[in-house]
């Protein structure tokens, strides 16, 4: 299948070029920085959600936790934000790459799951415990399995791109 | 000031830390000294740092002295046991932070971890001097231990010979095979976010924020920190050993190493100063007090800055230059 014109048409415009090609150290790698801060809150309180669910710092009151979803969804707003400017970069790189779908699928199970377990342990005005578990315990290790397959197709994407930039393969 | 010269310096740490902690471990492990055992914890715990930077400048200090007249081959039989007592020394410290998480949970650490410590600690202390040893025959010959023409020595010499990694295979491992650094960076990854969540978060709390948390039972989640740091030691270690000159002659890696000791001094502070115990009574609602935030605060920015660091090592490969003077 042949490469879509339009990703060379991004990847000329001045915003585009500046990102991949500036010296400046507030320049790709900056992006990258901040995505990197990003996901380590989201995937850092939903990794802490589910621990807790899972049994680790039973002492700790769940409803305590509540406040992590806002912490989540900071993390995601921060990595759209810069995820749009890092295949504003490099679209070529991203759009041809099938693990690009995949990762912003996990991404999204990822975050539906997160809401599902909102829904079913944290919106309960009660908040017992035992009503939580075996349920609750299954979304949290699926939740665990995803996000570490949404970082792992995350990382994987510097290393399987078909194309680096438009007309140049890469890999 | 070169790499010889920074490693000439810390070199000597862990090799005489080892057996010094090894003597307090052992006299701790009588009941009216547990004090000594702990202290011992927390000496391999430092020394498991220490040896980090004293390894990579080690590899700096081998590419500085390939001009100068020195054996190539004993160069490589040093390296090679260099690695075996560094993964040694990295399982110690790692035993002992372990036996320091069950002090405080159960007031001592289990005797299984104790037989851990000893066993591990007993093997890196003399994996160190053969180390050390394999280091001194590459400027004084005239000492004679290893004969570099036969390249032979003692029978134990030989059988602790025969574990110990040849630096070059490995790194010609790591170069071609990009899956393996692939693997290594994701489980990296992987480390980072469980320290951000578990850490960040108490650290986050002891600042103010989410204050409905109660201190104590957020501080068990710290296991999952350590094991973060922990994977992320290993991978790291791993990776430089893969392409080591990427990273010795890298003004950033440097830079969050510095950043990774100052981490180590803010916690020994935390924890030793009695500030620990001041916030552990915290209960829902209650203010940490002042010297809490200022290490919380600390702490938090000091990760920050790691994983800066840590973004832009690849941006700052060869930032040091390799001339020999």
């Amino acid at each position: 299948m042949a490469v879509p014109a339009f990703l060379d048409t991004i990847e000329q415009t001045r915003v585009s070029l500046w990102l991949r090609e500036s010296e400046s150290v507030f320049g790709f790698y900056f992006v990258l920085l901040f995505h990197t801060f990003g996901l380590s809150m989201l995937v850092g309180a939903s990794a802490v959600l589910d621990l807790r669910i899972l049994g680790v710092a039973p002492d700790l009151p769940l409803k305590s936790l509540k406040w992590l979803f806002r912490t989540i969804w900071v993390g995601f707003a921060i990595n759209v934000t810069t995820g749009l400017l890092l295949v504003l970069a490099y679209p070529t790189k991203a759009f041809t790459n099938p693990v690009f779908y995949i990762k912003l699928s996990l991404v999204a199970i990822g975050l539906i799951t997160m809401q599902k377990i909102k829904a079913r342990v944290f919106d309960d005005s009660v908040l017992s415990e035992v009503a939580v578990a075996p349920r609750a315990r299954s979304m949290a290790i699926w939740s665990l399995l995803v996000w570490t397959g949404a970082l792992t197709a995350g990382r994987l994407l510097a290393y399987t791109a078909p194309y680096l930039v438009y007309g140049v393969r890469g890999g | 000031m070169n790499f010889p010269h920074i490693h000439l310096l810390l070199n000597h740490f862990p090799v005489i830390g080892t057996i010094i902690g090894l003597g307090l471990f052992l006299v701790g492990l009588s009941d009216e000294h547990q004090q000594m055992r702990r202290a011992a914890l927390i000496l391999f715990a430092v020394l498991a740092f220490v040896t980090i930077p004293v390894f990579i400048s080690g590899v700096g200090a081998q590419v500085v002295l390939r001009k100068a007249a020195v054996s190539n081959v004993m160069i490589q039989r040093h390296e090679g046991a260099a690695m075996l007592a560094l993964a040694f020394m990295e399982m110690t410290g790692a035993a002992a932070l372990a036996g320091l998480w069950e002090s405080y949970r159960i007031s001592r650490p289990t005797r299984v971890n104790s037989a851990a410590v000893l066993l591990l600690s007993v093997v890196t202390v003399g994996l160190m001097a053969r180390t050390g040893n394999t280091g001194g025959d590459i400027r004084h010959p005239e000492i004679g231990g290893l004969q570099e023409s036969t390249g032979t020595e003692g029978r134990l010499g030989a059988f602790v010979h025969t574990f110990e990694p040849e630096p070059d295979k490995i790194s010609n491992l790591m170069v071609f095979t990009k899956w393996t650094t692939a693997f290594l960076m994701d489980l990296h990854f992987i480390g980072l976010v469980l320290i951000v969540g578990t850490i960040g978060i108490y650290n986050v709390r002891i600042l103010g924020i989410a204050k409905q948390m109660p201190v104590a039972p957020l501080h068990r989640l710290l296991p999952w920190g350590l094991m973060g740091l922990g994977i992320n030691v290993a991978t790291g270690l791993a990776v430089f050993v893969g392409a080591p000159e990427d990273y010795t002659f890298n003004a950033v890696l440097w830079l969050k190493i510095v950043a990774l000791g100052l981490l180590g001094a803010n916690a020994a502070v935390f924890y030793l100063a009695g500030i620990f115990n001041n916030v552990e009574r915290l209960g829902p609602g209650d203010e940490a007090p002042f010297p809490a935030k200022v290490v919380a605060m600390t702490s938090l920015v000091l990760w920050c800055a790691v994983i800066t660091f840590g973004r832009y090592i690849q941006v700052f490969q060869h930032s040091i230059a390799k001339s020999s003077n």
